[in-house]
């Protein structure tokens, strides 16, 4: 029943489509997030992805076409390669590894100053907030300077992917801030 | 002059045969003069002579023995390895994919973009998959990128370069066992554009291990070799890798590559490119058994000293008989004998150009034509594309794609990447038909993110990713071919086409004659009738190699049209070698014989089309695709193939036997015409080599022998006559008789009432030779062949 109201609303309104790149270190969690997403209910394990992994996750009618890449440092140069046409990038950080975070902070930089990524909203997952010594949201967003950023639509969001806490609080600012946006 | 010349030699005219066969080809300078090596072994040197008065024993078969010793494909004491290099890499959960062991040496500097190679995109998806690469050899260091340096640059000057000596001394006395003009031929892949390639067969393993850091383990195996039947190798690679998760050592890399290395091919015989080409047409599973007995025959000898082949074993040679025939001569059976298990292997006996791996043609036309078959989608137009308009058919689209060379994409989302590596080997083959080159060695069967720089540096790429990004980046690309979807695109970015004079040429004829257009034929370029064949083979489980076959004769014909084309707009063609007495002139119609006293001076070459209007209207619907065909790599290859290859391989160089055959198919020819052909044939096909071209152009899948045959009812008796010559020969030829067993009751009928008719008449006309054995014939064609064994 609610399928057919949501269908019918859709019909209204129109289903939006948005294309979402999701990166971060190796180990932050963003295959978790991808199927967790996926998979609402499921346990998740994964391995280290290689290359990457695509998906599609219908969330308040709006179709997230999800990229999940790779995250090992030799890989990083490839990224670029994904940012054309994405309306959406989502940053893992493993709020555990604060040794990192610098790492991290640099990485997420190089991309967002890229020219074809310059209208892309900005979601950050503070994610593992379930591990001992993790950092808040607050000083992931000092660490990751996201102060700085001007004309950036940017949110933090903590998370425990494992747990599936957290990550469709984020998917639900993406698809309310997308509104602003020509849908695709 | 009468035609009794030819009738089989009784042994004292065998010499003058010879000596009369060979100066006639040796005088008539082609063009493009072949190579001096070549014309000196035509000339009737003393080796030729010996080698014929050998050939003069009893018995059918006999007449065509083997002169000389069968050398073999790959000689037991050749350097050349079959593996040389086996790799392993795997993914490094911190530093992402390294290479762990080479074995026996270090392939390359590049390590790292290897083992990226090795563990394809996804591989943490799925417990295995299969890919397949190739690595080039670059002859420097700053690269000649714009053409050869392609994504897998590798540096193995020292290894190529002793190959190479070692090919020109093996082959510098050699002369093969048909005794004439062969050879050469064998080495194709060296021809032109470089060293052969490195093919490398790589398997990936994905392990779930809840004992190590992050739960998996991924590592792969790879066999790097020149052969390009690497697929045979894939069974000893899922065990030796099995074993290098237990014992993660080179001594494991180490055992696999002395097994395969110890494999041996040294009994299969070498064929010359003509016998090739005519086992390739076959479906005879005992096509050349002569050869393969001879290699046996040769080998005995070697090793037992003198002893009988009726015998049985000796009692001081208890093993039982240690090589056997191969029940088809198309692939040689050996094994592979690793940690103690043997592996059964078959290598295929021919090997063109082109053809890498296992690969099926059919998949691939049906990924395509199925989709289109249910809901055409309109392409954008693009003259070299879409020769038919917007719905040409895919797989027409991809071929041309290919003989244009675009850059071609086949993408496989969620597909393992042996799919769409199988997908690039296919369209490599289906383009080249194993004739035309220059795919391969710009193919890339398994490509991801990380070389798309090197990737783009390459003009013309037939490239397999997994990877769907690369779907969002026109630029990168003019096809994209998308496996799971079976949908062909062309890119919006795709260069126009630049017009031609070619082009210019037939819109002033169109202008001219403005009559012709549009209305006569919907399909002039023959293509929908091509593609609605090939799918009618399919749908009736024809098997992969009558598929190949009709592809490859798609290309010919390609290939000839071309050259009809050249001729017409620019008067001379770089794709044919005109042949002795031959006129470019169009005045000068096909059939008139130019010297009245020498029947084999029948002039016409070329492609044979029903009648002008038709030409022109084929030309003018392939018009684009040509002149983009001609700034190709595989145009220039081509053309020296012909010059270096094709060419000299035919010992017939008057008249055109495919083009006069043809016209035996195509036109309705007066009688007086169709016998000039005949009496020309029976006048220039004599000896084994010669029979071999005339069979090249009557495939098993073309008739066969049929029109040669309506021969027989010609209303002259000179012609018939000579046609039972030309057919005799055929029948006591190895090969041919394989074809005349084939020939329908009807003709071999037609052929005995002649013949009888014929030695009838024979003591009466008193000239003709008393020397006809038709017994043997009679054997030979009641298909009593003979057997050594």
């Amino acid at each position: 029943m609610g399928g057919q109201v949501s269908k019918i609303m859709g019909k209204i309104f129109g289903t939006k489509e948005m294309r979402i790149l999701m990166l971060g270190l190796d180990a932050a969690g963003k295959t978790t997030i991808l199927y967790k997403l996926k998979l609402t209910n499921q346990d998740v394990t994964t391995i280290p992805t290689v290359g990457f992994n695509v998906e599609s996750v219908t969330y308040k009618n709006v179709k997230f076409n999800v990229w999940d890449v790779g995250g090992q440092d030799k890989i990083r140069p490839l990224w670029r390669h994904y940012y054309s046409g994405t309306q959406g990038l989502i940053f893992v950080v493993d709020s555990s590894d604060t040794a990192r975070l610098e790492e991290a902070r640099s990485e997420l930089h190089k991309i967002i100053n890229d020219r074809e990524m310059k209208d892309a909203l900005l979601l950050v997952f503070a994610n593992k907030q379930d591990v001992q010594g993790h950092m808040s949201p607050e000083e992931v967003t000092q660490a990751l300077q996201l102060t700085k950023l001007k004309d950036k639509l940017w949110y933090v969001a903590p998370s425990v992917a494992t747990e599936g806490t957290g990550i469709f609080e984020g998917l639900a600012w993406l698809s309310n801030n997308v509104k602003t946006q020509p849908a695709k | 002059m009468s035609i009794s010349l030819p009738y089989r030699p009784a042994d004292d005219t065998a010499l003058s045969l010879a000596a009369t066969t060979s100066p006639s080809k040796s005088n008539g300078l082609p063009h493009l003069s072949p190579s001096p090596s070549i014309i000196h072994r035509r000339t009737p040197s003393s080796s030729g002579n010996s080698a014929r008065r050998r050939s003069l024993g009893n018995g059918a078969a006999a007449m065509y023995p083997k002169p000389r010793r069968c050398k073999s494909q790959y000689p037991r004491d050749s350097s050349e390895r079959h593996v040389e290099y086996i790799l392993v890499a795997s993914f490094h959960i911190d530093r992402g994919p390294i290479m762990e062991h080479q074995y026996p040496a270090a392939i390359s500097g590049d390590e790292s973009m290897l083992a990226e190679l090795m563990l394809p995109d996804q591989t943490h998806v799925r417990s295995q998959d299969w890919t397949i690469f190739f690595l080039h050899k670059d002859t420097s260091a700053d690269a000649d990128d714009d053409d050869d340096a392609s994504s897998t640059g590798k540096k193995k000057k020292k290894k190529k370069k002793s190959r190479a000596t070692d090919v020109e001394s093996g082959d510098g006395d050699s002369e093969d066992a048909g005794g004439s003009t062969e050879e050469e031929s064998s080495d194709e892949e060296e021809g032109g554009e470089g060293p052969p390639l490195m093919y490398v067969l790589n398997l990936v393993n994905t392990k779930q291990d809840n004992t190590v850091k992050r739960g998996a383990v991924v590592k792969a195996m790879a066999i790097c070799t020149r052969h390009s039947f690497l697929h045979i190798y894939k069974p000893l690679l899922l065990l030796a890798l099995e074993d290098y998760f237990k014992n993660p050592y080179p001594e494991t890399l180490a055992s696999l590559y002395h097994a395969v290395n110890s494999m041996d091919l040294s009994l299969m015989p070498r064929l010359s490119l003509l016998e090739r080409l005519i086992l390739q047409a076959s479906n005879s599973k005992d096509m050349f058994i002569e050869k393969f007995e001879q290699m046996i025959h040769q080998r005995q000898a070697e090793e037992g000293g003198p002893f009988d082949d009726e015998c049985p074993p000796s009692p001081r040679r208890p093993a039982p008989p240690r090589h056997t025939l191969p029940r088809d001569t198309h692939e040689f059976e050996s094994k592979i004998v690793y940690n103690d298990i043997p592996i059964p292997v078959k290598v295929p006996t021919v090997i063109w150009p082109e053809i890498v791996g296992d690969f099926s043609l059919i998949k691939l036309i049906q990924i395509f034509a199925g989709p289109h078959a249910t809901s055409p989608q309109p392409f954008p137009v693009h003259p070299h594309l879409t020769t038919s308009g917007p719905f040409t058919h895919p797989i027409i689209v991809l071929i041309n794609a290919m003989l244009t060379q675009k850059r071609v994409i086949f993408l496989g989302h969620n597909r393992p990447s042996g799919e769409v590596a199988e997908a690039v080997l296919a369209a490599c083959a289906l383009a080249s038909g194993g004739v035309l080159r220059g795919f391969t060695r710009h193919a890339f069967p398994y490509t991801d993110l990380t070389k798309i720089d090197d990737l783009l540096r390459v003009p013309g790429f037939i490239a397999g990713v997994t990877n769907p990004t690369f779907a969002n980046h026109p630029e990168w690309w003019d096809v994209l071919c998308d496996l799971p979807t079976g949908r062909m695109k062309i890119s919006s970015h795709i260069e126009p086409a630049p017009v031609t004079e070619g082009f210019l040429y037939f819109q002033q004829q169109a202008a001219m004659h403005h009559h012709a257009p549009a209305n006569a034929n919907t399909d002039p370029s023959g293509d929908n009738v091509f593609m609605e064949e090939v799918q009618r083979s399919i749908t009736n489980r024809y098997g992969e190699n009558a598929i190949r076959a009709k592809c490859r004769a798609y290309i010919m014909k390609f290939a000839r049209v071309a050259a009809a084309f050249e001729e017409t707009v620019y008067g001379a063609s770089n794709l044919y070698v005109i042949g002795p007495n031959e006129e470019l002139s169009p005045e000068s119609p096909s059939g008139l014989q130019a010297d009245p006293l020498d029947p084999t001076t029948l002039r016409g070459h070329g492609y044979v089309w029903p009648d002008e209007g038709a030409k022109q209207r084929e030309l003018l619907a392939s018009v684009s695709r040509i002149e983009g065909w001609r700034t190709t790599r595989s145009y220039y290859s081509f053309i020296q193939d012909i010059a270096a290859m094709y060419y000299p391989s035919r010992p017939i160089q008057k008249p055109d036997l495919a083009h006069h055959h043809d016209r035996l198919r195509a036109l309705r020819l007066p009688p007086a015409d169709a016998g000039a052909i005949y009496i020309a044939f029976a006048h220039a096909v004599k000896d084994y080599a010669g029979i071999c071209q005339l069979l090249t152009v009557t495939p098993e899948n073309q008739a066969g022998l049929f029109y040669l045959s309506m021969g027989l009812f010609h209303p002259h008796q000179p012609v018939r006559e000579a046609t039972v010559e030309l057919l005799e020969r055929i029948a006591a030829h190895p090969a041919g008789r394989h074809f005349w067993a084939q020939l329908n009751r009807f003709a071999k009928l037609a052929f005995f009432r002649i013949k009888r008719e014929r030695d009838a008449q024979s003591p009466a006309s008193g000239t003709a030779p008393e020397s006809f054995g038709p017994q043997s014939l009679v054997g030979v064609a009641m298909g009593d062949t003979f057997r050594r064994s």
